[in-house]
């Protein structure tokens, strides 16, 4: 079989950056092939996708050594628009690769750009619009698109070039879970009708491992694991459990003190289907409940939301009558639809929004009569995009900028700062620019920044966007600590395993209003969307499990 | 479009953040037709019809002289705005147009000494300023005659859709166009990003809204950093994406819309020619001239020229009947 694409010896170093990117990296893409790359953040998936199409070098400069091949052409001497016809990028930001303003014009950009004759272009975006189920936005405005939306215009941009090689760089790291269902959706029918190849860098292995032919592990620019899924499973059992969908976890677990790697016994499943046909077929082993620590009774109020309307429209609210209270000690986690209103809710509970109804007390003061300035001391808020807050040259400048502001002294500066540097391991990034520090390190740098001055309330918006599962745990940990430690953390997440694992209460909000709010496994357990892969396949043999470490194997009754 | 602002607060009262967006509105109520494309308007109609239409009633606006022809044309165009219901999109170009003209019509008096009229004389020194009826008139004029055409263009600009503009100026540059659509495309990204980077820094404690204005400035200093980076990240993003779908191939071809031609772009194309015909035969012959200085000129008489009724009424049937919806 003749390889699409192939790698030799290819060692990369981006212009001015000490460590390469890619190094050394050999390997082949067969046909019809679906690839899922993973790896830590900076471990080199973009730039490995990237040096597939000729963004690396031609575009992002830098030193460049061994050969890549796309088909019969050498990206050193062919570049990146040369390739266009073969090799479809789709990024992780929807906004940032959109140029047009209607869909339609959006989709034939790139078949201008390939000199497509004008009818021909009619036809290639019909098909595309149709294949990915945009004829009824055809005319849209890009800007009135939401942002799963735009990134299947992105994809449907790209398709209708038709090219041999599919890259999809963390495609779904911008989007709630229903656009990534939706999206991995259309590229999973786009394999299986058409045998595209696809190389798809992601981290949300639990969506996408499945439909997976083929995984690369990559860290520190090296190609670590070439392997078929089942045997990358295998691999990650010993030492690399996180990179796992959590049934795969559960049925590790299994696996412990038995022989691995034979037979069915060995199989490791990737979705809940597959784990119930296991199940089903199993042997003398069956899931039990496992004894966990419980979570310590909540303490006082922070805050409380009484009777709250908001929206931007007064005649159309997004929420109305939503009474909340939060308590020293919860880990809360705020879930609902895309647009449901949860980082609107919370913008309203420092100040940066004011209720069309209703009021919110912090510590007992009314939210209203506070600048966001004086809120801030109580209530620390980070936003989904960590690149909003980093004003200053230093992380340590940083962080002293946000105590300045509070009003602290010297004194007190010096020892807030020591504490958060070390609450979330920064001590090695104090003298580096945060702007050069890669995305999960951005994110440790800007909660360092709100949350220095040992609020009583911090909330997050989509913390886990766009984080890698080692991330994921280190920030979970994080916050299991403050709210030991007599802080209320109020988390808004789409991640379902992440609200599983770290929250002790979870709200939904939907149709208006707050659906449910209680302990997060009377809420999580049973739930068709918001509920844990785990819970999903035991919610009838053991209600209320969420994820695996509530599980153990036992032997069967006889 | 998504509209983002965020608000100044003041000491009495606490900033709010004003955030508007699609992203908002909860997917189940989003469902729905949505793009329909635009049936009635301008922007209905065939771009090069339409920029022709524009394109006429822009040249007559700045050819026309006479004081009531010149407030005519200005409330046909601000007409043609209401018909299409930009009105209120096209108040920023307003504010431009009555700012400047405001300067011209106060400005333009106190050089303009042909009138024999004099209200005012005043002898400063070196600096003599004769206000006359005359200089008056010319000044108001003049500023109306600007106005009528940045608000042409402002019709232009708000009616037609950026990728059908873009698909006009494709024809003349590319590159121009490009950048046009970009620049629509991305700059409500931007004010996102601005309101984004300043409530960040609010709620980290910095006071943005209080203290004399100088404080102010001083303390938003730091965000044109962080906005800055984050317009540079986007556009490497951008010219990237780009790249990677073949921008800058050799050959580029053009999608023709399939939009096509009706009895309204058809009127709308003889509409402009005629108007442009009519206002090039009212300067050539001397017809359309008309004089402030010393006296003012009659302006009644020249609304009954032939020309002037040729060009008013190929200017108002086409706008009539795109209006109304007539295909």
């Amino acid at each position: 079989m003749t390889s699409i694409a192939r790698f030799e010896r290819v060692t990369y170093t981006y212009p001015g950056a000490p460590l390469p990117a890619l190094r050394d990296v050999s390997l082949s893409v067969e046909p019809a092939e679906v690839i899922l790359v993973l790896g830590g953040s900076g471990s080199g998936k973009s730039t490995f996708l990237r040096a597939l199409n000729g963004l690396v070098p031609h575009f992002h400069g830098g030193s460049f050594a061994g050969r890549v091949t796309v088909d019969e052409f050498d990206t050193r001497t062919a570049r990146p628009h040369d390739l266009a016809r073969r090799v479809g990028l789709v990024f992780q930001d929807p906004e940032d690769q959109t140029v047009m303003t209607t869909v339609e014009r959006e989709i034939a950009f790139g078949l201008e750009n390939l000199g497509v004759e004008s009818r021909a272009i009619t036809r290639l975006v019909e098909e595309a619009l149709v294949s990915l189920g945009l004829s009824y936005l055809r005319h849209a405005p890009l800007a009135e698109l939401s942002g799963g939306e735009l990134q299947k215009v992105a994809l449907a941009g790209v398709i209708a070039t038709q090219p041999h090689l599919l890259l999809l760089d963390e495609p779904t790291s911008q989007l709630d879970p229903v656009s990534s269902e939706e999206l991995l959706s259309a590229v999973r029918r786009l394999s299986e009708d058409t045998g595209a190849t696809i190389v798809l860098a992601e981290h949300r292995v639990e969506r996408c491992l499945h439909l997976a032919t083929r995984v690369l592990y990559m860290e520190d620019g090296m190609v670590t694991v070439d392997a078929a899924p089942q045997e990358f499973a295998h691999w990650a059992v010993d030492g690399h459990r996180e990179l796992l969908p959590p049934v795969a976890r559960l049925f590790a677990r299994r696996l412990n003190g038995r022989a691995k790697g034979r037979g069915e016994a060995a199989h490791l499943p990737m979705t809940v289907k597959d784990a119930r046909h296991m199940l089903d077929r199993s042997d003398a082993l069956t899931p039990a409940r496992r004894a966990v620590a419980g979570d310590g009774a909540p303490g006082d109020v922070v805050l409380q939301a009484s009777g709250l309307t908001v929206g931007y429209a007064r005649e159309a609210p997004l929420l109305e009558n939503v009474t909340l209270r939060l308590r020293r000690g919860e880990l809360v986690a705020l879930m609902g639809e895309n647009g449901a209103g949860k980082s609107t809710l919370v913008r309203h509970f420092n100040g940066l929004l004011q209720p069309q109804r209703g009021s919110v007390t912090l510590l007992g003061r009314d939210v209203a009569a506070l600048s966001v300035a004086e809120a801030a001391r109580s209530c620390a808020l980070l936003g989904q995009n960590p690149n909003d807050y980093f004003v200053r040259d230093t992380v340590a400048e940083e962080i002293d900028h946000t105590l300045a502001h509070l009003g602290f002294d010297q004194r007190q500066r010096g020892a807030l700062a020591a504490r958060i540097v070390a609450e979330l391991d920064l001590a090695d990034f104090l003298e580096r620019d945060p702007r050069a520090l890669s995305g999960g390190e951005r994110t440790r740098v800007a909660l360092a920044a709100v949350a220095c001055g040992d609020p009583a309330l911090v909330i997050l918006d989509e913390p886990t966007r766009g984080m890698d599962p080692t991330r994921k745990l280190g920030l979970a940990a994080t916050l299991r600590r403050w709210v030991a430690a007599g802080r209320c953390v109020l988390v808004v997440t789409h991640d379902v395993e992440f609200a599983a694992r770290c929250a002790t209460r979870v709200v939904v909000l939907g149709d208006g209003g707050v659906l449910a709010d209680g302990p997060a496994h009377d809420v999580l357990n049973g739930s068709l969307f918001f509920s844990t892969q785990v819970n999903r396949l035991l919610r009838h043999a053991l209600p209320g499990i969420l994820h695996e470490d509530e599980v153990c194997w036992e032997a069967s009754p006889a | 479009m998504a509209l983002v602002a965020s608000s100044a607060g003041t000491a009495a009262a606490p900033e709010r953040s004003l955030v508007t967006d699609a992203a908002h509105t909860p997917r189940s109520r989003r469902r729905g037709a949505r793009g329909a494309p635009p049936t009635r308007g301008l922007a209905a109609r065939r771009p090069a019809a339409a920029a022709a239409y524009v394109g006429a009633l822009a040249f007559a606006a700045l050819a026309v002289v006479n004081p009531v022809q010149v407030g005519v044309l200005l409330a046909l165009t601000v007409a043609v705005l209401a018909l299409n219901g930009r009105l209120r999109e096209a108040l920023p170009y307003a504010r431009v147009a009555l700012a400047v003209g405001l300067f011209l019509a106060l400005l333009n008096p106190l050089f303009s000494r042909g009138g024999l009229d004099v209200l005012w004389e005043s002898d400063l020194g070196p600096l003599t300023i004769t206000l006359t009826a005359q200089g008056i008139a010319f000044g108001v004029v003049t500023a109306a005659r600007l106005a009528a055409v940045v608000l042409a263009f402002a019709l232009f600009t708000v009616a037609l859709d950026p990728d059908d503009q873009l698909g006009l100026l494709s024809a003349v540059s590319f590159r121009s166009g490009l950048v046009l659509s970009l620049a629509s495309r991305l700059f409500p990204v931007l004010s996102r990003d601005a309101a984004r980077i300043a409530d960040a820094q609010r709620a980290r404690g910095v006071e943005l809204d209080r203290g004399t204005r100088r404080d102010r400035v001083r303390v938003r200093i730091p965000l044109l950093s962080a906005l800055l980076t984050r317009s540079l990240e986007r556009a490497v993003d951008v010219a990237a994406a780009m790249e990677a779908r073949g921008y800058g191939s050799a050959r580029r071809s053009r999608w023709v819309h399939r939009r096509p031609w009706r009895a309204t772009d058809a009127a709308l194309v003889a509409g402009a020619a005629l108007a442009a015909s009519a206002m090039l035969g009212g300067l050539v012959t001397g017809a359309a001239a008309y004089d402030f200085f010393p006296l003012l000129d009659d302006p009644w008489p020249q609304l009954a020229d032939a020309w002037w009724i040729l060009l008013l009424t190929a200017l108002v049937v086409p706008a009539v009947m795109v209006a109304g919806g007539r295909r």
